[in-house]
């Protein structure tokens, strides 16, 4: 799992998924990717597909339907794979915690590697979580 | 006779892998300077292709097993194979026969017919969908390619071996230097462009409209194999279009410099043109080829049998 | 024709059921009526006046429950809204759908988030909440309560 892994922190692909969001945070996800600030340095390149994915960038708060396709979608990303909620309302569901619609955090329907706070999180936040996430995944190998 | 499993490892896997993942970062990263920032490291592509060797196998549940499994090796054989014709005509072209120049024509249909492939056995409604764009854009761009290349094949007086070609255009000037050739070099560099699946002609595998087209449901070391035979490509065609056009690489060290800066000026020319186009539709590509590019072409063919 | 024309004749129509108007600003005006004059009203305000349906928002407050119907007459850049109040024990009205087809999935989504029954309504199926949302539990009551033991409400910190 060394070798694979180590090698998954050199060109780590992203997928973003949204679970019902308000779409603050995909607009700052999608200004990451742009020509500013360059992740493709780090060999960060865009999944058109999820089969495709190594880094699940997930917004949202998930809703009850929203839920059900999650797993579905966690299942068919081949491991290994990351996890990053990004945003409140993917940590703790932020503002819509007491909502009929929402009654479980993210982190109890998939299990989640990485958290970056803010509403929405700047994309200089999002690239620091990244660097975070890869320093720990790679401290840890 | 133990020549030819040599010459196959040699040249055509471990040669044109090398040079096609060289060939696929040099195109990244002129793209990322052409957009002011910083492109990715030299081993980037090839560090992609380690990565996802190490990823799981996903098969859906819809998929033809046999078939998904093999399309992607059906791609990477083709690819392999004409890589191995083209160089054995550079390192020894005693060794050419009469027709390879249609032997890698036909060759060079393989890795997309892999995709193809592919994608039908997916299972998927996009993947088909991205598939049969791809059946598609095969039908417009073959016809302007093969009646391209019949001009260098008229100006060397029917010459149809890749050494006798190379040799004609070592003797007298490269046939990209008379009109017509200039004419079928445009025609054929815009059939590669289409041929490896660069923007603006890179319908079937539109990431942002069919997110991945035929290869949608691949993952892991399948996906890696496709990615390497697109690579492999990505060094095979430039080169072929050296060999017809550009006056090919002779062996001396002159020779051999030159060749580089000619492979290198054809990389950057399809590189340019996928940096400053948007993607065309489907239905724009067929038009586009069938009637201003064939026009082209057969205008080259006119001008061959006239000499000029 | 102006403002003060288009009320005027809507009270001049319905004088009977018009309980009372409200000028909230020269482009909003709040016209409350009995529920049974809904549907003569809704049809006057859209097909004669022609005017366009916004949207239908309904509201649980302390004492009743209430819908309001907004219609935007673009002319005289007016937005006239139509206020019924309905008992809360049990909330009926007619639909308005078989007027105009607008109002077909505003009144789905009133009913199943509500819980107000409109009658002769042709498809009232649910169209937001998911398939194991209990029959009969409206969420945005003041009465609703959590009825899913497995919701974890607190932020784990």
């Amino acid at each position: 799992m060394g070798m694979k892994l180590r090698a998954l922190l050199k060109s780590p692909w992203v997928f973003h998924l949204s679970t019902g969001s308000c779409n603050n945070c995909d607009i700052e996800v999608l200004d990451c990717l742009t020509p500013r600030f360059d992740i493709e340095r780090f060999g960060i390149l865009l999944a058109g597909s999820i089969k495709h994915a190594d880094v699940l960038l997930i917004t949202g708060s998930c809703n009850r339907q929203s839920a059900e396709r999650l797993k579905r979608l966690y299942e068919q990303v081949p491991k290994p794979c990351l996890v990053v909620a990004i945003g409140e309302c993917a940590m703790s569901r932020g503002m819509f915690i007491e909502s009929y619609n929402c009654p479980l955090p993210l982190d109890h329907i998939i299990p989640v590697d990485a958290y970056i706070p803010g509403c929405p999180p700047k994309p200089e936040a999002i690239i620091a979580g990244a660097v975070k996430l890869i320093e720990k995944v790679g401290a840890a190998t | 006779m133990y020549a030819y499993p040599l010459y196959f490892v040699l040249f055509g896997l471990v040669l044109t892998a090398v040079l096609g993942l060289l060939a696929s970062w040099l195109d990244r990263k002129v793209t990322a300077r052409v957009q002011y920032r910083v492109g990715p490291p030299v081993l980037q592509p090839a560090i992609d292709i380690v990565k996802l060797l190490g990823k799981e196998t996903l098969i859906p549940a819809g998929a033809h097993k046999p078939t998904f499994l093999a399309a992607p090796l059906f791609s990477f054989a083709g690819a392999a194979a004409v890589s191995t014709l083209l160089w054995i005509t550079v390192a020894q072209p005693s060794r050419g026969f009469a027709g390879d120049v249609f032997v890698a024509l036909y060759l060079f249909t393989l890795p997309s017919l892999g995709i193809i492939l592919g994608g039908f056995a997916s299972g998927n409604p996009v993947a088909s969908l991205g598939a049969s764009r791809e059946m598609k854009l095969i039908l417009a761009y073959e016809l302007p390619f093969v009646i391209a290349l019949f001009v260098p094949i008229i100006l060397s007086g029917y010459a149809i071996r890749l050494p006798e070609l190379a040799a004609y255009q070592a003797a007298e000037r490269a046939f990209v230097l008379h009109p017509s050739g200039l004419l079928a070099f445009l025609v054929a560099l815009l059939c590669t462009q289409a041929k490896m699946g660069l923007v603006p002609f890179d319908v079937a595998e539109a990431e942002t409209e069919i997110t991945g087209g035929p290869l949608i449901e691949y993952s892991g070391p399948g996906l890696a194999v496709y990615r390497l035979s697109k690579n492999m490509l990505f060094i095979a065609l430039p080169l072929f279009l050296v060999l017809m056009f550009l006056g090919g690489i002779p062996l001396s060290a002159s020779g051999i410099a030159y060749g580089v800066l000619k492979l290198v000026l054809v990389i950057a020319l399809l590189t340019l043109i996928r940096n400053t186009n948007p993607r065309i539709r489907i239905d724009q590509a067929m038009c586009f080829f069938w009637v201003p590019v064939t026009g082209v072409a057969l205008a080259a063919v006119v001008f061959a049998m006239f000499g000029w | 024709m102006t403002r003060e024309q288009a009320l005027q004749e809507i009270r001049a129509r319905f004088d009977g059921v018009i309980l009372s108007m409200f000028d909230k600003s020269p482009s909003r005006v709040y016209i409350e009526i009995k529920p049974e004059a809904l549907v003569p009203a809704a049809n006057y305000i859209f097909w004669e006046l022609g005017a366009r349906f916004n949207i239908a928002t309904g509201v649980d407050t302390r004492t009743h429950i209430e819908i309001l119907y907004h219609f935007i007459i673009e002319e005289i850049n007016l937005l006239v809204s139509l206020r019924v109040k309905l008992d809360r024990d049990r909330p009926v009205i007619d639909s308005l759908t078989p007027s105009f087809e607008a109002a077909n999935w505003v009144e789905r989504e009133i009913h199943e988030l509500l819980g107000v029954e409109f009658k002769n309504h042709p498809d009232m199926r649910r169209l937001l909440l998911p398939e194991n949302w209990p029959e009969g539990v409206y969420p945005l009551r003041r009465d609703y309560q959590e009825w899913d033991k497995q919701a974890v409400r607190d932020r784990g910190v």
